[in-house]
């Protein structure tokens, strides 16, 4: 004999509560399987309980009129029934009940995503590829930290958090760098810190130059001169390979790249940006004209692709292209070996037969990575650039 | 019409069995007693499957309480390999056919949705969706014909399922194509709580006509006036002869199922007055008038019936449950894709084996 | 005041008997029986049977009726008595409820009303979630509302939309309590956001959305932000509100009971991730039935997105860092 007690069913498809009516039973009554025990009111129907167990009623556990809840103990029966599988009450038709629904406890479903091995991908959410847009920084240099090596929204903020700001001084005033002109502070910082770099100038007599482009004029092709620029640079690192390289510091070798990407620096609104002309040594002068004036309008509309904007091996810039500035010393930009800077074209005074003259002419200033090409090897260059560009023979 | 029609003769034309046929049914006073025995089991099954929906142990069950001549009656008039096609109450004819009534009740108890074997009981699947059964009858019927067998199929249904389009649409191709099925409608008169007469303003047995085969109307209480109409008309439907429509009239006595409260739409005074036409009382009476029944009799039945009821409860409690993946996964696919397969090995290696 | 959805849905068919002359509502069992749930108690005493009546069982005619009867200038609330017995009057409702102002111009101001999911131990056909099929036909609108209060204020609005409108009502919240505002109404094509969060959007509707709510809750004592946006509509959609979310959150769950496959879930996620695209940290996880037949009722907790399964899902967008 055991107390069994019976706990109220959901008697109609998600019911989740009844009231209780009457009893017809009292509590040390025996009672046969199916007797009748009580009277309850449920949102759909009145309905008499009958008794699962055979035995001595031991408790009621509701008062008439009470509200019981679907589950809850209704009565408890002593009784010799049972044995085997002790069903609860309430064994079907458990109805949705109003607290939490724990469930049944299960392990995971599916693995989180695995490390992919394989993919030379960054991976990244798009979200986290969208901030790292944002703030300028080229997610193939941020350490990812999420599984698998995912570069997390908190890596990619890490990489680019400012120092803490102190405070601010009366009547200074404080510009917040973000951005493009942040990205570019901190490759000036690297270039400057891990470049020996030394800067040789030249003038080079435009005289030829000028007159070519009046022709070219005439027949209604503008060409600018950064264009001859461009071709003749060209042409010298052609003929001096050790001005297009990189110095590897893990290596400590020099790599020699094979092709003339001219990075062509272009000042923006929003900054100076370096769009890249691949190739530059097999393009005649119209396809540079015609390619360069798209990278430089793409650069100044920000709608250049990120192929456009890398790869670049040498670059060039004009120092001095308005006013009293005559040249300047650039900086290189890492990891390049050389940067070749452009002065205006104005007259200027010149000894030729041992005259004074005014010829056109510009300063060339040329900085280069002193790892890489020594003074004798910078002067070479130097000069041969400057004999292209007054003699204009490509 | 006539000629073709062999069940009306059995009957007056009110509907009740003239004497002259219940006499020569040709059933002997064994056959005649295992009638009643039926009646009183599946009565007093149907009676402990709403004692255990009330104590828990079943989510609902909707009771056949009144409507024990038919399930028993047509059942039996059958050969054991005629289909029958059921609505989602014909629990006292699956127990006719064998079915074990525990078995039966886990459908009830959210184990299974097929707590049997449709082919080796020829007793279809539970249609719980009203009428769509029906369709389904007929095509099995069409196929008996296709295959030249001489099966006949019983489809029945509700007064209910006589307004649903599948209805109508199966009948016009049990017409069509002279399929061997017998339309039986237990018209109980109740479809939950719309009655007969705001279910239809015509005659259920009329529309046979429309449909190109003979239909009757007779009184579905009176197990014998079942049985020969159903026989008669089965035998109709293997000659070849096609469809039969046969209207029992009788009363759902008890609620549409355990969820519903009949005192909301209807009067106690009418339950009252079928109780007076019940069937097992109606048939005791004549088998005692006949001699064929004494208390021996009766109290061998009932003792049989509170067996088979106890039987039922116990076996029920002890039923299997089966593993989850079998249950949910096992039975959608005859050739599951590796789609499917995958999604199986997930779910179950996905459940909390302690 | 407070009342159980059931409930909301009686008093909001009896306001709205009140306001329209032209409501009617009709179905099985709706007139003397009051609705097998009992939706519809009191309404034909109090209106009589030529405004809430009984029909013969057939669900095609039923919907078919409801198109003549708006045709001819009523409003009519037919009630399908259970989800799974929608099927025969799909016809009626994706060819002629839907198109008819297409075809016709002339407007159908039906509002179909349908008990719909689980979770409640019944037998066949007593839990499905159709409605993707619905949402998936233009000319419909399709709702369901989550709690009481939104039960009463969509279903008025539902009525008296003059498009046609498939109402799904959560049975297994029927005998949830909550506030009721006779005066509030709920916008057609507005989702809520029912808890702030910002870590995690999930998003459900009808009984997913109480469920979302306590696996919010549970989520939070680990330190999880989860906001949770009841859609309230699914067609219209307020992707807006969801993508508001999802700007601030990165992470999205979409929760129903109908399967996964080709649920409703899957527009939703698509639309997240095409229209926030860049603001996702992980990809959208939908949560929902298995891709088989609702399960016999032992079985059906393990079919239906509960709890765990929700906090299954959120374990596994915040894995992705």
């Amino acid at each position: 004999m055991a107390d069994q007690t019976f706990n109220l069913p959901d008697l109609g498809e998600g019911l989740t509560e009844a009231q209780l009516m009457s009893w017809r039973v009292e509590e040390g009554a025996r009672v046969e399987v199916n007797a009748p025990l009580c009277d309850v009111e449920t949102a759909k129907a009145v309905v008499v309980i009958p008794s699962p167990f055979a035995g001595v009623i031991r408790k009621l556990h509701a008062a008439p009129g009470q509200s019981v809840d679907v589950g809850a103990p209704l009565v408890t029966i002593e009784s010799a029934d049972g044995g085997a599988e002790q069903s609860p009450g309430t064994l079907v038709g458990y109805g949705p009940g109003g607290g939490p629904e724990s469930g049944i406890r299960r392990r995971p479903r599916f693995a989180p995503p695995a490390a992919e091995s394989a993919l030379a991908d960054v991976r990244a959410a798009p979200f986290v590829r969208q901030l790292a847009k944002e703030r300028g920084v080229d997610l193939a240099s941020i350490k990812g930290t999420g599984p698998g090596g995912r570069i997390t929204r908190a890596d990619v903020e890490s990489a680019t958090e400012t120092e803490p700001q102190p405070a601010t001084v009366p009547g200074e005033r404080r510009v917040s760098v973000v951005g493009l002109r942040k990205a570019i502070a901190r490759q000036m910082v690297r270039s400057v810190s891990t470049i020996p770099q030394f800067t040789e100038f030249a003038i080079f007599d435009a005289t030829a130059l000028v007159e070519a482009r009046a022709r070219t004029k005439a027949i209604g092709k503008s060409i600018t001169p950064l264009a001859y620029f461009v071709r003749a640079v060209a042409a010298s690192v052609r003929a001096y390979p050790m001005l297009n390289s990189s110095w590897d510091d893990k290596t400590d070798e020099i790599v020699i790249k094979p092709a003339v990407n001219l990075g062509i620096a272009v000042n923006t609104d929003k900054g100076l940006l370096v769009p890249v002309l691949r190739d530059a040594d097999r393009l005649d002068l119209s396809d540079i004209v015609e390619k360069g004036t798209r990278l430089i309008e793409g650069a100044r509309a920000g709608s250049l692709s990120p192929a456009d904007m890398t790869g670049g091996t040498i670059t060039l810039t004009n120092v001095g292209a308005s006013g009293p500035v005559e040249t300047g010393t650039p900086i290189i930009n890492p990891p390049e070996c050389c940067v070749v800077g452009f002065g205006a074209i104005k007259p200027r005074a010149m000894v030729v037969g041992g005259e004074v003259v005014a010829r056109p002419g510009a300063w060339i200033s040329i900085s280069v990575d002193h790892r890489i090409v020594d003074g004798a090897m910078a002067t070479e260059f130097l000069t041969d650039l400057v004999g292209r560009l007054e003699k204009l023979d490509g | 019409m006539r000629a073709e029609d062999p069940v009306r003769r059995l009957f007056s034309p009110d509907g009740t069995l003239t004497d002259n046929a219940r006499g020569s049914l040709g059933l002997d006073p064994e056959a005649l007693r295992d009638l009643y025995r039926k009646m009183v089991v599946i009565r007093r099954a149907d009676q402990e499957a709403l004692n255990l929906q009330r104590q828990g142990q079943l989510g609902l069950w909707g009771q056949f309480l009144g409507q024990e001549a038919v399930h028993v009656g047509a059942t039996l008039a059958l050969r054991d390999s005629d289909w029958i096609f059921p609505s989602y109450r014909e629990f006292g004819m699956a127990m006719c056919r064998g079915v074990d009534p525990a078995e039966m009740l886990t459908l009830f108890r959210g184990l299974t949705h097929g707590a049997w074997d449709p082919r080796r009981y020829r007793f279809a699947p539970l249609a719980i969706p009203v009428a769509t059964q029906i369709p389904h009858a007929v095509g099995f019927a069409m196929g008996c014909r296709f295959k030249k067998t001489d099966e006949a199929v019983l489809v029945t249904f509700g007064d209910g399922a006589t307004s649903e389009g599948d209805w109508h649409e199966a009948m016009n191709f049990g017409g069509v194509f002279k399929a061997p099925v017998v339309f039986l409608c237990q018209n109980n008169y109740w479809a939950i709580s719309v009655p007969l007469s705001r279910q239809t303003a015509g005659s259920i047995a009329g529309r046979a006509e429309g449909y190109g085969f003979p239909g009757i109307r007779i009184d579905g209480n009176d197990i014998l006036g079942v049985y020969a109409a159903t026989r008669a008309a089965a035998e109709r439907a293997r000659r070849g002869d096609g469809p039969y429509l046969i209207e029992a009239v009788t009363y759902r006595m008890g609620a549409h199922t355990s969820s519903d409260d009949p005192t909301r739409y209807r009067q106690a005074s009418e339950v009252e007055a079928w109780s007076l036409k019940d069937p097992v009382a109606r048939y005791r009476s004549w088998l005692s008038a006949q001699g064929f029944l004494d208390e021996a009799f009766q109290q061998d039945v009932r003792e049989g019936a509170e067996r088979i009821a106890s039987e039922m409860r116990e076996k029920l409690a002890r039923a299997v449950i089966p593993p989850a993946g079998e249950a949910v996964y096992g039975h959608v696919y005859q050739h599951p894709s590796a789609q499917f397969l995958r999604e199986r090995e997930e779910f179950e290696a996905s459940l909390d084996q302690s | 005041m407070e009342a159980t959805m059931a409930k909301a849905i009686n008093i909001g068919l009896r306001d709205a008997l009140l306001a329209d002359p032209a409501t009617l509502i009709f179905g099985e069992d709706v007139g003397a029986l009051g609705g097998v749930f009992r939706i519809t108690d009191g309404l034909q005493k109090e209106f009589g049977e030529e405004r809430v009546f009984d029909t013969p069982l057939a669900e095609s005619a039923i919907i078919g009726i409801a198109v003549g009867l708006a045709l001819r200038g009523f409003r009519p609330v037919p009630e399908i008595q259970f989800d799974g017995f929608i099927y025969p009057a799909f016809e009626q409702i994706v060819s002629h409820v839907a198109k008819y102002r297409n075809r016709s111009g002339i407007a159908l101001p039906i509002t179909i009303r349908v008990p719909f999911g689980g979770n409640i131990g019944a037998i066949e056909h007593h839990s499905e979630s159709p409605e993707a099929y619905f949402a998936h036909t233009a000319g419909l609108k399709v709702v369901a509302p989550s709690t009481p209060g939104d039960a009463y204020g969509l279903l008025r609005e539902a009525i008296a939309d003059d498009d046609p409108v498939v109402f799904f009502e959560p049975k297994a919240r029927y005998y949830l309590k909550g506030e009721v505002d006779q005066s509030l109404r709920v916008p057609i094509g507005k989702a809520s956001v029912r808890r702030q969060g910002t870590g995690v959007t999930v998003v459900g509707y009808g009984p997913t959305v109480l469920t979302a709510l306590h696996a919010a809750e549970a989520a939070s004592k680990d330190g999880n932000s989860l906001e949770v946006i009841d859609l309230r509509s699914l067609s219209p959609l307020d992707i807006d509100t969801v993508l508001a979310s999802v700007r601030k959150t990165h992470r999205a769950i979409v929760v129903h009971e109908a399967p996964v496959f080709c649920g409703f879930g899957a527009e939703v996620a698509a639309r997240i991730s095409h229209d926030a695209f860049d603001q996702l940290e992980a990809p959208v996880q939908r949560v929902g039935g298995l891709n088989v037949p609702y399960p016999p009722s032992r079985f059906e907790k393990l079919f239906l997105p509960d709890v765990d399964r929700i906090l299954e899902a959120l374990h596994l967008v915040m894995a992705y860092g």
